[in-house]
């Protein structure tokens, strides 16, 4: 009885000290997908050598997403996959679009090493959660007669994601599901400092990887 | 009465000299917390970083060719120290996952490797070529030093070919790169991360850059085209 309204208050106070997030989830499918039984996918997040790099927690919330719930979707882990096709798919060597692949297929044992892992798509993750604007001052003081945090500050964020999907049998591009979230955090000082937090990244997460779901297993 | 009021007094001193006591000693600690928290801002600690990861093998068409390779000591146990001013000291280890990396790699790139124990033609060997890498520079940098959000590394190799005869055909130099995520207390292995993500990057372009390379090398010994002398 107690555990139950603890764990009800819980979750109203997370409720509470959660930020507000608008969030937009857009898809074009360019031809119709499929899954059939044995059938897998890799999520590749999209390295980069410039200051921008899609992040391996994103890449890793799709991955926990698409591999949980009521209709799990097979996955290939994308260690296991760059380490098995190495070198062909580091961020030097990747292929940047789906033709592309028709170039990588003709290296020797390429083609045959993904047929054997049953690789149906490829969705490559592209994109990054940025802080847009921050502001605002707060100071905690600590004395021996106690201390205390005044004041308010915020912060800003754009969350924005592309998913490219590639047909590994046609070798083209299945379609693009893009998710933008932005949401702004506050932390107010009053003597105890009380976070109110908003997660545009993991918003953007469950909103693409529901989608890419749906694209995948749908089939349009 | 007197005698009293005497142990009364000697009792109050006595608490009094415990609450001293007391205070000194929650002084002291605060004292040597707050030197190691200075300490700790300052970069007074080294980071012993030893590089690891998966040793991948090389998915590329087989040179037919016995090549010599010659790993000398320093390339077996490359270490790199540095002092950062406003993030301490450094020392990586990555000479042994280096050479392991490199073992695998060209045993994959070619038909046959036999590792050789000097960097020139010994009588009675039978071998195509001779490769002799080289680490030639190692850089790292942290976010405090570069202002960004993550760890980079970069190798710069050095290849020198002989030919059959122990003729020196000239050196291929490739550069490796690598970045990794900061982690909130673990710049050791972020720094490590990166490195091996460098190891990995020079090793890809070893097996698509320089394979196509060394095997028209190996062909045609006059085709020294995109070596340095």
């Amino acid at each position: 009885m107690i555990g139950n309204m603890a764990g009800k208050w819980l979750i109203m106070l997370s409720l509470l000290l959660s930020g507000c997030v608008t969030s937009r989830i857009e898809q074009s499918r360019d031809t119709a997908t499929a899954m059939a039984a044995g059938d897998a996918i890799v999520i590749l997040g999209r390295a980069s050598y410039n200051d921008r790099e899609t992040e391996e927690s994103f890449t890793d919330c799709i991955v926990d997403e698409l591999s949980s719930g009521g209709n799990p979707i097979t996955l290939v882990p994308q260690k296991e996959f760059k380490d098995d096709l190495y070198p062909w798919f580091e961020p030097r060597t990747a292929p940047t679009s789906a033709e592309d692949l028709s170039r990588l297929f003709a290296e020797p044992g390429v083609r045959d090493r993904i047929d054997e892992s049953n690789i149906k798509y490829l969705a490559w993750i592209e994109g990054d959660t940025v802080t847009t604007d921050k502001g605002g001052s707060m100071s905690c003081t600590l004395s021996t007669f106690g201390g205390g945090c005044f004041g308010m500050s915020y912060w800003e964020q754009d969350a924005s994601y592309e998913a490219s999907i590639w047909d590994v049998d046609k070798l083209t591009t299945a379609g693009q599901i893009s998710a933008d979230a932005s949401g702004t955090s506050y932390i107010a000082g009053l003597i105890i400092p009380i976070p109110i937090i908003a997660r545009p990244g993991n918003a953007a997460c469950k909103g693409l990887a529901n989608q890419l779901r749906e694209f995948i297993v749908g089939g349009g | 009465m007197q005698e009293l009021v005497v142990n009364y007094q000697r009792g109050q001193r006595t608490k009094c000299l415990e609450l001293l006591f007391k205070i000194k000693a929650m002084r002291i600690l605060s004292v040597s917390a707050a030197l190691a928290l200075v300490m700790l801002q300052a970069g007074c600690l080294t980071r012993s970083v030893t590089v690891a990861g998966s040793l991948p093998t090389p998915l590329v068409q087989r040179i037919p060719a016995s090549i010599g390779i010659y790993y000398s000591e320093e390339f077996k146990s490359f270490e790199h120290k540095e002092a950062l001013p406003e993030s301490g000291s450094y020392r990586i280890d990555l000479g042994g996952q280096n050479l392991d990396f490199f073992r695998n790699l060209l045993g994959a790139m070619f038909a046959e490797v036999i590792e050789v124990n000097q960097p020139s033609v010994q009588e009675g060997d039978n071998l195509d070529a001779i490769l002799i890498p080289e680490i030639v520079k190692y850089g790292f940098l942290v976010p405090t030093v570069s202002t960004l959000t993550f760890f980079e590394a970069s190798i710069e190799y050095q290849i020198t070919v002989l030919d059959r005869s122990g003729k020196d055909l000239g050196q291929l130099r490739i550069v490796g790169y690598g970045k990794a995520e900061g982690a909130m207390f673990g710049s050791g292995e972020a720094v490590g991360e990166a490195t091996m993500l460098a190891i990995r990057d020079g090793g890809a372009r070893i097996a698509t850059e320089l394979s196509p390379r060394i095997a028209a090398l190996l062909a045609d010994p006059e085709e020294t085209k995109g070596l340095a002398q």
